[in-house]
């Protein structure tokens, strides 16, 4: 347990109770899943740009708009109290990016992370990548709780001894110290993207991962720092002609040789790098035929797409475009097998969107740790939650006004037209400020973390 | 007319949200430009049809007799402004290299934009589009070689209007175009044509609620941004 005055402050932590009893079930079903509230932090100058659970699920690491990464970890399961599960406490902090300027282009280079991605973890020692819109910085976060202690030369605060003052030899032991926790950067890959970097993911092998921005997708190895491999290039020649461009990749989680890209024309692009060193030609390409009867105005906006995840198991692929969550079977190339409906009820609000802005958000969508259950953000601080199996959804709300200690979170419902029932929100009342874009899902428990603008929210289900 | 207006006023909006997005930290954002245009760009085709339908049946017989002069003259000037305005806007804010490869697609204008007194533009697009990828050149190379091509082109007839969307395939439209045809909308219109819609609550500086000539302003001030 990390003591209190460790608490960073970047977040000020406001803990809720949490109920403690009994077993819970592996595979979410949401009829019987009751979500409680167990931290939400404030991050008192910033706005969280990205949250991601390691592949324990011990540590969760949220990046924000000032380039400061915090990291939580999970306090360790009493083993008396084994139907507990542990609460996250703030682990680490540090300023994983700095504004830069490039002066050949009169841009400033803007400190804002845009993805963190965990590596797994090898030795003691924990690593990340985190990238702003230019460079890739691998981070290792290591503990210390010892420290050496008893040296001949030196005093214990670092001075020297006067040599003639030693009359006894000693061998230094390591002595428990309070705990430490270190980031330090160990590799820093620059200069490798024209355009600003919208992803990174880590290959299945644990040696490389790609960086993708608007129109390029590199190759790196985690080792080698001054070079990277061009993937993916669409980049036309004449730069008059660009439709589309790139806005999320990710590696398969299984295959070393295959990753996929999305793009702004609602296409995802399966690629296979055994195929040829520049994958500018696809596998597969998966879409969906636009409906005629939705076709508007906006239509071509809304269907970029602005996440892709994988499945756990490999066999699917979730995208996020801005009114719908889509599952792919990456079987069948020509439409996906799930479509939700995240709020439908925005499709005839395009044009007010459009002008404050909110058309451009770009959501992000993440699997639970079997599949079975999908999240997503939207405004006024509710998140969507779709079951694929029941084919039941259920929005929850990320307030700290509905969010006692000892409650369950509440369902919500948006009315989209004609009455208006009781605790039922109107369209027009929704706070389009108010907005979830990050949300991440414990890999194994069924713990799940929300963004807001600047608070996180950390919901276990309740356990009884 | 409705439909015109509400067009006209998306129009101006996609304007000044690309103009906003330069002054933004970090640059310009590839993917939101896109965006950005091609919401332009339908709003453009919206706009001339609807424009088109409104005036197609009166237009026609004088409108090849008045074009000559309209074409030449008006787009002149309109560049000369433009050249001297983005001249000046270049030499103290060199542009990203490839940003500027953006604003310099952005001279294939939806100028292919079907318009009557504008119909040879379409042409000249085709034209540019070779020499687009002196991206690197500033703008004032390129519009020497439109008017050049445009003195070529003065016997066009409307029947351009209708402008085949491979013409239309610039992703970034000439921004000095769109901001000389919506001033020079603006002006032919009555004072009361900037829309009556409620502004857009997120944006601080509304043009579209101001007077013409404070929209020229800010019209004139993006052309030196860009």
């Amino acid at each position: 347990m990390v003591p209190f005055h460790f608490i960073h402050t970047w977040y000020q932590i406001i803990r809720e109770q949490v109920k403690k009893k009994g077993d819970w079930f592996q595979n979410t079903s949401l009829e019987i899943t009751l979500w409680t509230l167990t931290l939400m932090a404030t991050l008192q100058s910033d706005i969280i740009s990205t949250v991601e659970f390691n592949h324990s699920g011990e540590l969760l690491a949220t990046g924000d708009k000032g380039g400061r990464v915090v990291i939580f970890q999970q306090e360790q399961e009493n083993k008396i109290q084994s139907h507990s599960r542990g609460e996250y406490n703030v682990y680490s902090t540090f300023q994983s990016h700095e504004p830069e300027f490039d002066y050949l282009k009169s841009l400033e280079i803007e400190e804002k992370i845009n993805k963190i991605r965990w590596l797994p973890q090898k030795n003691a020692a924990q690593f990340l990548l985190s990238t702003n819109d230019k460079t890739i910085k691998l981070w290792k976060i290591s503990e210390r709780d010892k420290r050496p202690e008893g040296y001949n030369l030196k005093e214990e605060d670092g001075r020297y001894r006067d040599p003639t003052t030693v009359t006894t030899l000693r061998v230094p032991v390591f002595r428990p110290m309070d705990l430490m926790v270190e980031a330090s950067p160990r590799r820093i890959f620059a200069n490798a993207h024209t355009y600003h970097i919208n992803s990174i993911s880590i290959n299945s092998d644990y040696e490389t991962y790609l960086s993708a921005d608007d129109l390029r997708i590199n190759l790196w190895h985690l080792e080698i720092t001054d070079r990277s491999f061009n993937i993916v290039d669409i980049k036309p020649a004449n730069m008059e002609e660009l439709t589309e461009v790139i806005t999320a990749a990710e590696f398969h989680p299984n295959s070393c040789n295959t990753f996929v890209y999305s793009s702004s024309k609602g296409t995802i692009r399966l690629c296979d790098m055994r195929a040829s060193a520049l994958c500018d030609r696809h596998s597969k390409l998966f879409e969906e035929p636009e409906d005629p009867s939705n076709r508007s105005f906006f239509s071509e906006i809304i269907s970029s797409i602005s996440d892709v995840k994988f499945s756990h198991s490999g066999r699917y692929m979730m995208t996020r475009d801005y009114l719908s969550v889509k599952i792919w079977d990456l079987n069948m190339e020509n439409r996906p097998v799930e479509t939700y409906q995240v709020h439908e009820y925005l499709r005839s609000k395009l044009c007010s969107l459009y002008e404050n802005d909110c058309i451009f958000d770009k959501f992000e969508c993440c699997w639970n740790g079997s599949d079975s259950v999908v999240m997503t953000g939207s405004y006024n601080n509710f998140f969507r939650m779709f079951d694929r199996n029941t084919k039941r959804d259920i929005t929850l709300e990320a307030s700290r006004e509905n969010n006692k200690p000892r409650t369950v979170l509440k369902p919500r419902k948006v009315c989209a037209s004609g009455k208006r029932k009781k605790d039922e929100i109107s369209v027009d009342s929704l706070d389009f400020n108010k907005k979830i874009l990050h949300t991440a899902w414990h890999p194994k428990e069924n713990i799940i973390a929300v963004a807001t603008t600047n608070n996180l929210y950390i919901f276990q289900d309740k356990v009884n | 007319m409705e439909v015109q207006k509400e067009a006209q006023r998306i129009m101006t909006l996609s304007v000044w949200k690309m103009y906003h997005s330069r002054m933004q930290r970090g640059g310009l954002r590839l993917h939101r430009s896109l965006q950005l245009s091609l919401v332009m760009r339908s709003a453009r085709e919206l706009y001339l049809s609807a424009k088109v339908e409104a005036h197609e049946p009166p237009e026609v017989p004088s409108s090849v007799a008045r074009s000559p002069d309209p074409r030449l003259h008006p787009p002149r000037e309109a560049q000369a402004a433009a050249e001297a305005a983005s001249t000046d806007g270049e030499q103290p804010c060199p542009e990203p290299m490839d940003t500027q490869e953006a604003p310099k697609a952005e001279e294939t204008p939806a100028r292919c934009a079907p318009r009557p007194a504008k119909v040879s533009r379409k042409r000249r697009s085709s034209s540019l589009s070779d020499g687009g990828d002196a991206g690197l050149v500033p703008s004032k190379k390129a519009r020497l070689e439109e008017e050049g091509a445009e003195e070529g082109e003065s016997a066009e007839v409307p029947e351009r209007l209708q402008a085949p969307p491979a013409q239309a395939e610039g992703a970034f439209p000439n921004l000095a175009r769109v901001l000389q045809r919506r001033f020079s909308g603006l002006l032919n219109c009555s004072p009361s044509a900037p829309p009556t819609a409620p502004p857009p609550p997120a944006c601080e500086a509304k043009p579209a609620c101001r007077s013409a000539d404070s929209v020229l302003n800010v019209l004139v001030r993006a052309v030196v941004a860009f």
